[in-house]
């Protein structure tokens, strides 16, 4: 059982070559960014993650990348880069107690929740009242619907999604690992969404 | 990798441009610097802000000294290494495990992690099987338990992301084999807490405070940050660990705890026993040697590296039993004290080098 092996979309603009951890600090057009996943197991987490962070290559390669700890840098039309560096967190209930060690400093936080599992939402719900409880005041909050290619079983219609992310100001998003549907989106529009250092 | 190596010789590095008279300078400053130390009441958080403030300074002080001019960003980044690991090693008595409420936390974390690792199986975590590997897991746990071998935060770290990489491999490995999805983090902190209930590390709150508050800012970030977050989730999980925190009846977990208090309190304690008990840490927690029934002809060139793992392991437990027999046998308490003092960690050869210079004054 795989992240499903369908091609994925067909955006070039991944700069792989970039991730070697610079000594400079980042500065106004090269961000980095920590990007903390939360939600339940089997939601979709590491299949997001794998198929931004690998979708470029060809899935037979073997890359060694970590199991929970990856990073990818995206380039804006503005021509500024952003390097996400993306933390994994434990999914099971026995860890919850453990996150704040997790997303203390995160700017970016992305809830998942899979659209075939109310239990998943209710717990999508949970993470986010602890981030706006815990979280750095400016972390930048996304919603994210997972699964969104299996809509014969939706049990959370994009409207509760929506609803609950704009009450919490969140952006929100649904896709699918699966068919790479919005993945692409989902992090360039974070990458939007994050406060600028101010150029000097 | 020869990382070890590498490191002191970049370390030599650092000390020999110091001992040019043009260093003079910023020899000057490192020293009034750990000198300054003394003047102040320990405080850990005013400390490290000390610390990383004058490293920061050191910083644009090396960038435009005479002695680095034209240098690399890379022999910089060396020279701050080389900095970073000679003040801490002069300040590491004072600042490493300074207060006593450290030392309870690092007590009561040695002593809980005794107890667990008399009963705990990785089912308890719910690890699978497939990522049952006693030779990896015996790979990660020797280098966690190898956090004491130096004083410098930098290394320290080092055996912590080393730990966590053999982790991953192992992980990254039962993803092809098995063909699944890789797990991330669901997989790979389990594993984590369970290698270090296995290991039970050194003055584990200690070691990881240490590396919080002394590991260069501007490197405790990235992967390393990462790995060292995972560490520190699992000492807090360990440390606050209750019978609801495995999947393990609520009474079974009880008695086992019990009978574990019990066991170890049946086991005749000599009244300086626990002055002595950092020679002993080596040589805790069960150990697994799976060649004790091997044949030599069913060994493979494969097996060697976890014989000469397990080679190290015996040797290093040996050594430790005939050092701390030895303690008890030829020394009386008080001077044991002394020795645990000064001797708690490895001796780095940074400590017997100075960076005097005998002509330049
Ligand atoms: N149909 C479908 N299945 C998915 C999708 N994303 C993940 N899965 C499946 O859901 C399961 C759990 O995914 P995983 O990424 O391991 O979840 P995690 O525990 O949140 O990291 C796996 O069997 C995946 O193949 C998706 O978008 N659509
Ligand atoms: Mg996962």
């Amino acid at each position: 059982m795989g992240c499903s092996s369908s091609l994925p979309d067909g955006s070039a603009r991944r700069l792989s070559g970039m991730d070697q951890d610079s000594a400079v600090a980042p500065d106004a057009k090269n961000l980095r960014v920590k990007l903390v996943l939360l939600g339940d197991s089997g939601v979709g987490k590491s299949c997001i993650v794998l198929r931004f962070v690998r979708g470029q290559f060809d899935p037979t390669s073997k890359v060694t990348v970590g199991a929970s700890f990856l990073s990818q840098t995206i380039a804006l039309q503005d021509s500024t880069t952003v390097k996400f560096e993306i933390w994994d967190t434990a999914g099971q209930e026995r860890y919850a107690a453990l996150a704040p060690l997790y997303y203390r400093g995160a700017a970016v936080a992305v809830v998942v929740y899979d659209i075939t599992s109310v239990d998943s939402f209710t717990k999508a719900q949970y993470w986010v009242k602890e981030l706006q409880k815990h979280g750095s005041p400016d972390i930048v909050l996304a919603l994210v619907g997972n699964k969104a290619d299996l809509q014969e079983n939706r049990e959370v219609s994009v409207q509760d999604g929506l609803e609950y992310a704009e009450k919490n100001g969140m952006f929100f998003i649904e896709t699918s690992a699966k068919t790479a549907d919005n993945i692409n989106q989902l992090f360039e529009e974070i990458a939007k969404r994050l406060p600028r250092p101010l150029t000097s | 990798m020869d990382a070890a190596s590498s490191n002191s010789v970049t370390f030599y590095d650092f000390l020999d441009r110091m001992r040019n008279p043009a260093s003079i300078d910023l020899v000057g400053s490192i020293k009034s610097f750990i000198v300054s130390f003394s003047f102040h009441a320990t405080n850990p958080v005013n400390d490290s802000k000390r610390f990383q403030d004058f490293l920061l300074t050191m910083e644009s002080a090396i960038r435009d000294h005479p002695l680095w001019a034209g240098s690399s960003e890379e022999e910089v980044e060396q020279a701050l290494e080389g900095l970073e690991k000679y003040v801490i090693t002069k300040l590491f008595l004072r600042i490493f495990a300074s207060s006593t409420e450290d030392v309870k936390i690092d007590h009561e974390i040695t002593n809980k992690i005794n107890l667990l690792q008399s009963f705990l199986k990785p089912e308890h975590l719910d690890i699978p099987s497939y990522l049952h590997n006693q030779s990896s897991w015996l790979l990660a746990e020797k280098e966690l338990q190898k956090i004491n071998a130096s004083k410098a935060p930098r290394e320290k770290l080092m055996c912590i992301l080393n730990c966590c990489r053999v982790i991953n491999n192992l992980l990254l490995n039962a993803s092809m084999t098995e063909n699944r999805v890789i797990a991330g983090a669901d997989d790979f902190l389990p594993v984590l807490i369970y290698i270090t209930i296995k290991a039970n590390p050194p003055q584990l709150h200690s070691n990881l405070k240490f590396i919080q508050l002394y590991r260069r800012q501007s490197k405790l970030i990235s992967e390393e940050a990462y790995y060292f977050t995972n560490l520190l989730s699992a000492k807090s999980f360990i440390f606050d660990l209750d019978a609801k925190s495995l999947s393990m009846d609520k009474l079974e977990f009880e008695e086992r705890m019990e009978a574990a208090k019990a066991s170890h309190q049946a086991a005749p304690v000599e009244p300086n026993a626990a002055l002595i008990s950092h020679h002993l840490t080596n040589i805790r927690g069960p150990p697994s040697y799976p060649f004790m029934d091997a044949q030599a002809e069913e060994l493979t060139v494969r097996d060697v590296e976890t014989l000469l793992s397990l080679y190290k392991d015996v040797v290093t437990k040996y050594t430790s039993l005939r050092r701390a027999v030895e303690k008890l046998n030829i020394h009386r308490p008080e001077q044991i004290v002394q020795k645990d003092k000064i001797g708690s960690t490895r001796e780095v050869e940074s400590e017997k080098v100075g960076i005097e210079r005998s002509s330049a004054e």
